[in-house]
């Protein structure tokens, strides 16, 4: 990887807006973060991230894409994902097993239906005073 | 804090990630410009709201209270915008965009209390971003500070920028983050070497944020080292981070490849001319290594022990060379104020703590986790705010903020607002921000002996104070948590503390002792119950604990040994147990208050066991057997002792008196004899013949209970000793019922709660109006209401708070719910109006809770013009009762307090004047039956001291069970089946004109089965 000058920075951002943020005609429809901080771990988050992969496989659904991220500052409620379907509000799941996960999938991630007995709520969270 | 203000218009900025990312900050700065220069700031608010979800969209902006949607809004929209809309009134169609409506909205993330209060700076992309991937950090503007530090500023810009912002060291000290580089940016190196030092060796017990933040955000901190090492001109930094944090090693050292490879780290960093690379030293977990000098001489490779400053690290640090040491999170908040300006970070916070604190919050709270918030947050809005308060809704005891360094505060400090000063002012410290929030359960001794033998096993002993002095300390901690302390350990304790203190070498000793100096400031009587009473309450000592559940009761009641005797179906044994210490086991399960249900362990993890209905199922089940032992006589053989009033407590003092062989007679100005068991509770709750059967009983054992008989009216109170009563005990309680001091409360349809259940319990024919309202959130309130239901009134409840500080028992409340009986929270009557003589409505006003009192329950303040007007016939006021004692008519003298109760030592229930004693609601106002039938037995126990002429003094011992029962076998699969028994009840239909009893009391089986949930923790205290 060359390195990099200041312009490139804000390529980027740019590149990776096109790429990973939805948006119509991208390559994605749906976001899943898995957040994976050592408190997440714990609570069993690499069985969620699994889980997650296994339903993209058996679904073939070429257009979710999965990441994960570092804790979500709700350690109590662990493991949590985040899922977010495009033109929609991200919504954060809690106290997900592989069940849950089956039926968020199926419900949220592919028909566009939030499960509101596992959601905490949707949006995200203020990042400025 | 600033005051609510109104302003005719909320215009909601998001701040989600995103739309902070599309410039949505700036749009907020043009808001705010244009709104001045149109002269509206006093009519309309600028606020930052969490992400609505269309980010697409961003940078949004709603307008409250229109619930207008305006999108991607740009700079150049503002001018038109403020004048149009704002200004003028016309909102701007082009601009806005309406979001399709949902059927049933889940809540919005920044809407929920946990999210709601918290400010993102240093966990700003918490969640949101791979932490993995450098390019999800730079598409969130990560690495622009830097390219902004390295082209458009000069070190000592950047420098002076970093000390406008008021940025202290979030490591806990607090050292002001700008002065710190200024003092290595100004120091000379010889050959112009200087380092700079992330400490990531976060180590004290609760705490978890640095941790969390390297995982969820390595290049923020990688940026914030890069623009302190561009201010202060080092070239190479170490990130020191402990082994045992595996992912946030694998994360950073990810992080600096990626970096490295983008050339972000390494030579001429974006075209700049600027080096500076970074290396991870592992640390091995020592927690003296968070001390500076300390981690310096880790890193070097040399043993991690401190020493002595000056040289600060400034001028000699690593290899001799300046030196800076900021920790994590202080370099995390570097990017966002080199980007948004020192201005904008400093309008934040407090007046000498700047920006946001991220805290870990841990222990007894229900949600634990990470928090970020705004300096000078009150403490009480982190625990029962954003936390939701305390598990199980226990009782809140005290927070340990800042670790094995930090102290205690309590309840008292609620209302402090969190920041520096304030912390260190109460004898804590800020420290890396754990918080550990302990509730009634915790035993204070035992949390300063927890964090006292951490430090012990982290002092590195180099010096002696930290090295001899804290294993002191902990002996002496030791000696008082197996029950033998002395009274002098506490004075030795505070000075051993604050010798170490002082003398100690570094910071690990400076500050060890502060929870034993805290916990010895705000829980001294903790210290002294443990020392003089043998006595730990929180049930957590096990040297001085029969059992959680026994150590709990006021009567010490064996419940682990009858609950045992329950799971192997040995009811009659289980019943004698219960008749050991209680005269009135039936009365007991049904009306008890049950604290030792609150101790219970069991009730940790899953519900506590159900040990009041266990009780009552021993009673019922021998009175349906027909199996009730009759009750011999005990020879009397000592002298006659009178008691007045036939309450709980003097039932108690009588049937204790009894056995020992004395002659007591109760006095009693009623009919029957039981107090408000008699006549107060309502037979729902108490049926008239259990409460009897167990009257009977009592005098079956000696006891005289002369009813219709009044003192100071019948007998003087004096007369008493001349007709050979050798000893008094008053017990007369507390019934005389408070006023509501309103205007109008003097008018026909106010009625005394407790004489109208007197007149309902004894004669059946209480007065009760069509509409009934009653004030108050007691026992006596709960009664008065179900009653009047059952008589047929409509009946509203009105109580000043929520149902959370109801102090009525938990299980009434939510009968009196189930039986529709409606409560109106946070209301309180303010007038009460009549039409001809007669109440004809209230006018009530609606509160809101404020800051937090002594008891860690929110004040209620009046809402403004929340007014309203309830109709009623009847009001019932029950928010106290006072003692009345006319009965003395002047006679004795016999100290009184200023609030009308009778004073006594509350050790042994003696009142100034020799052989008269008192005990129950008389002294205490108000409380419960059990804190009464413990007054009894200890006034009993004082007076047969002071009748066989012995020291009325009490001498205490730890408690042990008598019984020793072995444990049933239960398998693991039947374990898993048991839960806590839904207590069968009458349905609410059946409920109506009558008064049958609500409960129905567990069946056999389903008593043996929660019997065999008990934990057994009587056998783990036993000792060997």
């Amino acid at each position: 990887m060359p390195k990099l000058n200041i312009k490139d920075l804000q390529k980027i951002k740019e590149k990776k807006k096109r790429t990973s943020k939805l948006r119509e005609g991208g390559d994605y429809k749906v976001k899943v973060t898995v957040h994976m901080g050592t408190c997440g771990i714990a609570a069993g988050a690499r069985e969620i991230m699994n889980a997650f992969i296994n339903e993209i496989e058996k679904h073939e659904s070429s257009d979710v894409l999965i990441t994960n991220s570092g804790c979500a500052g709700l350690c109590s409620k662990e493991p949590m994902a985040t899922i977010e379907v495009l033109g929609q509000a991200p919504v954060k799941y809690v106290d997900l097993d592989e069940k849950k996960v089956k039926e968020i999938f199926q419900k949220h991630v592919m028909g566009g239906n939030v499960v509101k007995k596992n959601a905490l709520g949707k949006g995200s969270e203020k990042t400025d005073a | 804090m600033e005051k609510e203000k109104a302003y005719r218009m909320h215009l909601m900025v998001c701040a989600g990630t995103a739309c902070v990312s599309n410039n949505s900050f700036k749009i907020k700065e043009a808001l705010e410009k244009e709104i001045k220069k149109q002269g509206l700031e006093n009519e309309i608010l600028v606020v930052t709201t969490g992400c609505n979800g269309f980010c697409e969209r961003g940078p949004l902006l709603v307008v409250q209270p229109e619930n207008i949607f305006y999108q991607k809004l740009e700079e150049k929209d503002i001018p038109y915008l403020v004048e149009e809309h704002f200004l003028k009134g016309r909102p701007v169609e082009k601009l806005m965009y309406t979001p399709p409506k949902e059927k049933s909205p889940i809540p919005v993330l920044s809407d929920i209390n946990f999210f709601k209060k918290q400010v993102l700076i240093a966990l700003r992309n918490r969640g949101t971003i791979d932490p993995e991937n450098i390019d999800d950090y730079i598409a969130n503007d990560g690495y622009s500070a830097l390219a902004k530090a390295l082209t458009e500023m000069k070190p000592e810009q950047i420098i002076s920028e970093i000390k406008n912002s008021g940025l202290r060291g979030r490591g806990g000290a607090g050292f002001p983050t700008g002065m710190k580089w200024e003092f290595v940016h100004n120091a000379n190196s010889s050959n112009g070497e200087k380092y700079i030092v992330c400490n990531a060796d976060e180590g004290d017990p609760g705490a978890y944020m640095d941790r969390s933040l390297v995982e969820a955000d390595p290049h923020s901190i990688l940026e914030g080292m890069l623009i302190g090492a561009r201010a202060m001109g080092a070239k190479q930094g170490y990130i020191y981070i402990r082994n045992e944090y595996p992912l946030a090693l694998k994360r950073i050292r990810i992080a600096i490849d990626q970096a490295r490879d983008y050339g972000l780290l390494g030579e001429n960093i974006l075209d700049s001319g600027f080096n500076f690379d970074i290396n991870v030293v592992r640390g091995a977990g020592a927690f003296v290594c968070g001390e500076e000098t300390a981690l310096l001489a880790s890193v070097e490779g040399r043993l991690g022990e401190p020493r002595p400053r000056p040289p600060y690290p400034a001028q000699k640090g690593l290899w001799g060379k300046p030196t800076n040491i900021n920790n994590v999170e202080t370099w995390a908040n570097v990017p966002p104020i080199i980007t948004r300006g020192s201005k904008w970070f400093s309008s934040i916070g407090t007046g000498t703590s700047k920006g946001t604190k991220v805290f870990s919050v841990v222990g007894k709270v229900k949600n634990t986790g990470l928090v970020e918030v705004p300096m000078g947050l009150s403490l009480g809005e982190i625990v029962f705010d954003i936390c939701d308060g305390i598990e199980k809704d226990r009782k809140f005891k005290a927070v340990q903020i800042g670790g094995p360094s930090g102290g205690c505060v309590s309840a008292e400090h609620l209302n402090l607002p969190l920041d520096y000063e304030q912390l260190t002012k109460v004898g804590s410290m800020m420290g890396s921000g754990g918080m550990v929030v302990l509730d009634e359960n915790t035993c204070m001794v035992d949390l300063a002996h927890y964090f006292l033998t951490f430090s012990k096993g982290e002092s590195c002993g180099k010096c002696t104070p930290c090295r001899e002095g804290i294993p002191r300390m902990l002996e002496i901690l030791t000696k008082i948590k197996e029950g033998r302390g002395e009274m002098e350990d506490l004075d030795l304790l505070e000075n051993l503390a604050k010798n170490i203190k002082a003398t100690a070498l570094c910071g690990l000793g400076n500050t060890a002792p502060n929870p034993v100096l805290t916990t010895l400031r705000y829980f001294r009587d903790e210290y002294i119950s443990h020392i003089k009473y043998k006595k730990c309450h929180a049930g957590v000592c096990t040297d001085l604990v029969p059992s959680p559940c026994q150590n709990a009761c006021p009567i010490e009641t064996e419940a682990s040994s009858y609950i045992a005797l329950i799971a192997q179906g040995d009811f009659k044994k289980a019943l004698e147990v219960n008749r050991w210490v209680n005269p009135l086991p039936s009365v007991c399960g049904r009306v008890c208050h049950h604290p030792c249900e609150t101790r219970c362990r069991a009730g940790e993890v899953d519900k506590p066991i159900s040990i009041r209905s266990l009780k009552g199922f021993l009673t019922d089940y021998e009175k349906s057997n027909g199996q009730k032992p009759k009750v011999e006589p005990v020879p009397q053989k000592y002298e006659k002792v009178a008691i007045i009033g036939s309450g709980p407590a003097g039932l108690m003092a009588g049937w204790e008196l009894a056995k020992r062989g004395y002659q007591p007679t109760i006095f009693e100005s009623e009919s029957v004899a039981g107090g408000v068991l008699s006549w107060g509770i309502p037979e729902y709750r108490l049926p008239k013949d259990v409460l009897q059967s167990e009257i009977d009983d009592i005098m079956e054992m000696g006891v005289e209970i002369q009813t219709d008989t009044t003192i100071g009216k019948d007998i003087q109170i004096n007369d008493l000793f001349d007709q050979d009563y050798k000893a008094l005990f008053i017990a007369t309680g507390a019934l005389v019922n408070s006023k509501l001091g309103i205007p109008g409360e003097d008018t026909q349809g106010v009625i005394d709660p407790l004489e109208f259940l007197k007149q309902y319990n004894l004669d059946k024919k209480a007065k009760i109006g069509k509409k009934v309202a009653v004030i108050g959130g007691g026992n006596t309130a709960i009664d008065a209401a179900r009653t009047a239901w059952r008589l047929g009134a409509d009946v509203t409840i009105l109580y000043r708070r929520t149902k959370l500080e109801m102090p009525a028992n938990e299980e009434e409340i939510d009968e009196t719910l189930k039986e529709g009986i409606k409560i109106e929270f946070l209301t309180l009557p303010v007038e009460a109006y009549s039409e001809n003589g007669k109440l004809s409505k209230i006018k009530c006003q609606k509160m809101s809770l404020g800051e937090f009192d002594r008891s860690a329950r929110r004040r209620p303040q009046p809402i403004k013009g929340s007014e309203y007007e309830l109709e009623i016939d009847t009001l019932i006021p029950a928010i106290g009762q006072k003692p009345d004692l006319n009965f003395l008519q002047g006679n004795t003298k016999l100290n009184i307090s200023k609030w009308n109760t009778l004073e006594v030592d509350p050790e042994t229930m003696e009142t100034n004047v020799p052989g008269i004693f008192a005990g129950g609601d008389v002294v205490t106002g108000p409380a419960t039956v059990l804190e009464a039938m413990r007054a009894g037995k200890i006034a009993s126990e004082s007076i047969h001291r002071y009748l066989r002429g012995e020291s009325i003094s009490r001498e205490y011992s730890p408690k042990k069970p008598r019984l020793d029962i072995p444990p049933v076998q239960v398998s693991p699969e039947e374990l898993s089946e048991l839960k806590r028994p839904e207590i069968p009840t009458l349905s609410v239909e059946k409920r109506k004109s009558n008064f049958k009893e609500v409960e129905l009391g567990l069946t056999k089986e389903m008593a043996m089965k929660e019997a065999k949930r008990c934990l057994r923790c009587d056998l783990e205290n036993k000792g060997e």
